[in-house]
């Protein structure tokens, strides 16, 4: 693949390594991943899933500029023949250290610019369960369009729940999200 | 009739729906002098979009067309529109 580490104004995006093991663990196991998919909960796990991340797949760790790590994002499923992929395992675990700065915003942009600038893809889509309400509602007012509802997709929290399908395409990216995401990184 | 007071209140619903989903403990204090962005803020990223979106929708609902938050206005203002609830207002007045 092209570039691994990414740079913006406010954070860095740099490949997980095993020395995230133990923070990405605990993000994973606090109440802010609800909505993510269960992970098993011990450190030899984590690192075993670091260890087995596919070369083809971007997993990210979010970093201020202090140097300080507060989450983590991936593109995944990276399909250079139909131009498309999944973005996603979006989790930022220091609440507090990003009330006030665009960090969400901007480590998305950045994937974002991979995907489509780099990668020249054409669509972005994934899955985000139906009653995350927040991330639904921040993917759509940043371009996303609700493509339909995968029933009982997700076994969250001992029920399973459904997932709504979201999809991106590089038109309403160029259209809707950059200047949002602009506008939101102006502050 | 959209004024001050009907803005504020139209903020103040976005900022309730955030409190919502917090824990006891973490819910904002609002008010009219409340941040919302910016240095010492009460929203992440996803907390503003959320407002943006209730903003917008309440606003469509009292004056009949939509009126976008995040354009290129927002970006060319001196002081940002999203830095706390008195700076929201008044670009919302300045834009409806």
């Amino acid at each position: 693949m092209i570039v691994k580490n990414l740079t913006g104004q406010f954070v860095d995006l740099r490949p997980i390594n095993a020395s995230d093991a133990e923070i990405t663990l605990s993000w994973r196991l606090s109440g802010r991943s609800r909505h993510l998919n269960a992970v098993s909960g011990d450190l030899e796990s984590q690192l075993n899933w670091i260890a087995n991340r596919p070369e083809s797949d971007f997993d990210f760790i979010i970093i201020l500029k202090n140097g300080l790590r507060v989450g983590m994002v991936s593109l995944t499923e990276i399909d250079m023949v139909n131009k498309n992929a999944v973005p996603g395992r979006f989790l930022i675990g220091d609440e507090a250290a990003v009330k006030g700065k665009p960090v969400a915003v901007e480590a998305m942009s950045l994937v974002y610019q991979l995907a489509f600038d780099q990668l020249n893809l054409v669509r972005l889509h994934g899955i985000i369960a139906e009653k995350n309400l927040k991330m639904i509602k921040w993917q759509v007012y940043l371009g996303m369009k609700v493509e339909g509802v995968l029933r009982s997709h997700l076994f969250q929290n001992g029920s399973f729940e459904n997932a709504k399908v979201l999809g991106l395409l590089e038109e309403d990216y160029r259209k809707i999200t950059i200047p949002r995401m602009k506008a939101l990184m102006s502050v | 009739m959209l004024d001050t007071n009907k803005i504020h209140e139209i903020i103040f619903e976005a900022l309730e729906a955030v409190n919502a989903e917090r824990e006891e403990g973490e819910k904002i204090i609002i008010n009219s002098e409340t941040i919302l962005f910016g240095d010492e803020a009460s929203l992440d990223s996803l907390d503003l979009v959320s407002v943006l979106v209730d903003v917008e929708s309440a606003l469509l609902d009292v004056c009949g067309f939509s009126v976008s938050l995040t354009d290129d206005r927002a970006m060319d203002q001196e002081i940002s529109p999203f830095s706390n609830i008195h700076n929201m207002t008044k670009y919302i007045l300045s834009i409806v």
